[in-house]
């Protein structure tokens, strides 16, 4: 090999690595989207929600019928996406989970282990009921939201670039784990989801109703969700049955980053993101889900809290 | 800490002193499930009172308190009956939210701090009431006044902190609802001898601030040192009631403990 030889080769290795750091970083961050709602619901009710996945096709779906009847950017359907999915989500947990609950079990005289069961799995039936509805509705055509910045690059060198819209929806998913830190942290609902989590028996002395924060934190997580979801569809296509593919990636930052942590999903997120553009770079495309998995299961393996769970 | 007076109620009967209760209770029980833990007992609080509820353990004392503020009602699990009045106001059927929202809190048995939040985190949860979130930051300014050492620690998050300061922590968030009356359940729970009287002292000036004090207290002597009106509880019934400087000893011991042996020991 000559010296110069030897320097192409070194020249591309390090562009691989780069382009294994930016690009995972940044998918990343639309990785952490997808799983703060589920690292939320599970840190504040202990709700295994297996029909998250689903949530955030929904929320696709529903910028899917906004765009139908306003033919504007994508972006736009999230001023009224995430509201409404913030509302769909209080009035799900106070009108069905709060009732299979373990306190609702408690009430009703029955073992807790009830409590813990019944709502992963009414969460699992809820999938389905959405997905059916889903297919029902807009039948299985994959859709995609259409917009002018699909296929572009910001150009970091002549050999390395990351999508625009990728990019985008890192700064978006930064800005709301910020935002979300900042509720949660600084006002009187935050504090007290946080307080309804470490206790949720003693925060009614409080004057905390803990049904209504209850609600609170399944409102935070679908809206966060539903932009996720907005976001996803205007990356690739989606269908009905999309919903678990995008719970597994939720399941799989949220172990990576612990449970119940917002810093951790995001970590988490980005971990996975990296792993499997490496994989997929050095051993082909069909190693970026394996290479993904693995990390889980060494992550499963040897610190099964998570990364930054405290 | 002022008490309002509301005109609803005004024919009440007077209780001790002539003074109108803050709080009447009457043939109030208690269940865990089938089990019936208290048996209709019947008592006034007055305002501006520290009343001393004492008895042996499993006499009910813990299970009086969680009733008073809506923590017995649990459904199937846990339930009372009886009545419960503030007032004029209904309390016994209330959400313990509701009852907060009322004026009365407790400072639960083993303090049962927000392990993960922060000192001063855990206070203004106390602020939590639409009514109290205004005057939140004057109220902190109170407690730190009061407790100074909190001052000084308000971003330690509370696990960290001895169990004296922890039991600061959970008056001060009592407080934090701008409270009428706050029950306080096993205050000196495994605290050190010399840690309980500093705060008994604060339990004192929270009084004389206004707020009446219902006080779970296992050490009998203090019981009868801080309180003005005495509760003795012995199997889930009321055995002895009455002013402290009027009650001898032998008297109280032996309702305490419930026979002779109470008598011989004494």
């Amino acid at each position: 090999m000559t010296p110069e030889e030897f320097n192409t080769e070194l020249y591309w290795s390090l562009i691989d690595i780069a382009n294994g750091l930016l690009t995972g970083s940044v998918i990343g961050g639309y990785y952490a989207m997808i799983s703060i709602g589920l690292a939320m619901t599970f840190g504040v009710m202990r709700l295994v929600n297996l029909a998250h996945g689903d949530f955030i096709i929904v929320g696709a779906y529903l910028a899917v019928v906004m765009l139908n009847f306003l033919p504007v950017s994508p972006f736009f359907t999230l001023i009224i996406v995430v509201p409404l999915m913030f509302c769909l989500g209080y009035v799900l947990q106070r009108v069905l989970i709060n009732h299979v609950s373990v306190q609702a079990m408690e009430r009703k005289g029955l073992s807790t282990n009830y409590g813990l069961m019944a709502p992963i799995l009414v969460t699992f039936g809820l999938g389905i009921f959405i997905s059916h509805l889903l297919l029902g509705i807009f039948e299985s055509d994959a859709r995609q939201l259409k917009n002018s910045l699909a296929f572009s690059a910001i150009r970091i060198s002549e050999d390395l670039n990351i999508s625009l819209l990728r990019f985008i929806f890192f700064v978006i998913g930064v800005i709301i784990l910020i935002a979300l830190h900042l509720y949660l942290n600084r006002t009187h609902a935050g504090r007290a989801i946080r307080a309804a989590s470490d206790d949720a028996e003693i925060s009614p002395l409080m004057g905390i109703n803990t049904a209504h924060v209850y609600g609170l934190a399944l409102g935070i997580s679908m809206a966060i969700a539903g932009a996720a979801g907005v976001m996803i569809g205007m990356i690739r296509t989606f269908q009905p049955f999309d919903g678990p593919q995008f719970l597994l990636i939720a399941f799989g930052a949220v172990i990576i980053g612990g449970l119940g942590s917002i810093v951790g999903s995001l970590v988490g997120g980005i971990l996975l993101g990296i792993t499997q553009v490496l994989a997929g770079t050095y051993f082909g495309p069909s190693a970026q889900l394996v290479g993904g998995y693995m990390l889980i299961l060494f992550v499963l393996a040897f610190k099964p809290q998570g990364l930054f769970s405290r | 800490m002022s008490i309002s007076v509301s005109k609803r109620g005004f024919f009440a009967e007077p209780g001790r002193g002539g003074k109108r209760p803050l709080l009447t209770i009457s043939e109030l029980s208690a269940y865990y499930g089938q089990l019936r833990a208290l048996y209709d007992i019947g008592f006034q609080v007055m305002p501006g009172e520290v009343l001393a509820v004492i008895g042996a353990n499993g006499a009910g004392k813990s299970t009086l308190l969680k009733s008073i503020v809506g923590m017995m009602n649990r459904g199937k699990t846990a339930h009372i009956t009886g009545t419960i009045d503030m007032r004029g106001r209904r309390l016994e059927r209330l959400n313990t939210e509701k009852i907060v929202d009322a004026g009365v809190t407790m400072v639960p048995e083993g303090r049962r701090l927000f392990p993960r939040l922060t000192v001063e985190e855990n206070l203004m949860t106390g602020a939590y009431l639409a009514r109290c979130r205004v005057k939140a930051p004057e109220k902190l300014e109170e407690i730190y006044d009061m407790f100074p050492r909190l001052g000084e620690r308000r971003a330690q998050i509370v696990n960290q902190m001895s169990g004296g300061e922890q039991q600061m922590v959970a008056i001060g968030r009592a407080l934090m609802s701008d409270p009428q009356v706050v029950l306080f359940d096993e205050l000196s729970l495994g605290l050190a001898p010399s840690i309980v009287d500093d705060i008994y002292v604060k339990v004192e000036q929270i009084n004389q601030a206004g707020v009446t004090c219902i006080v779970i207290e296992q050490d009998m002597k203090r019981a009868l040192a801080v309180s003005n009106h005495v509760l003795v509880l012995l199997e889930g019934a009321v055995v002895l009631e009455g002013d402290p400087r009027e009650l001898d000893v032998d008297q109280v011991t032996s309702a305490y403990f419930g026979s002779e042996i109470g008598r011989a020991s004494a």
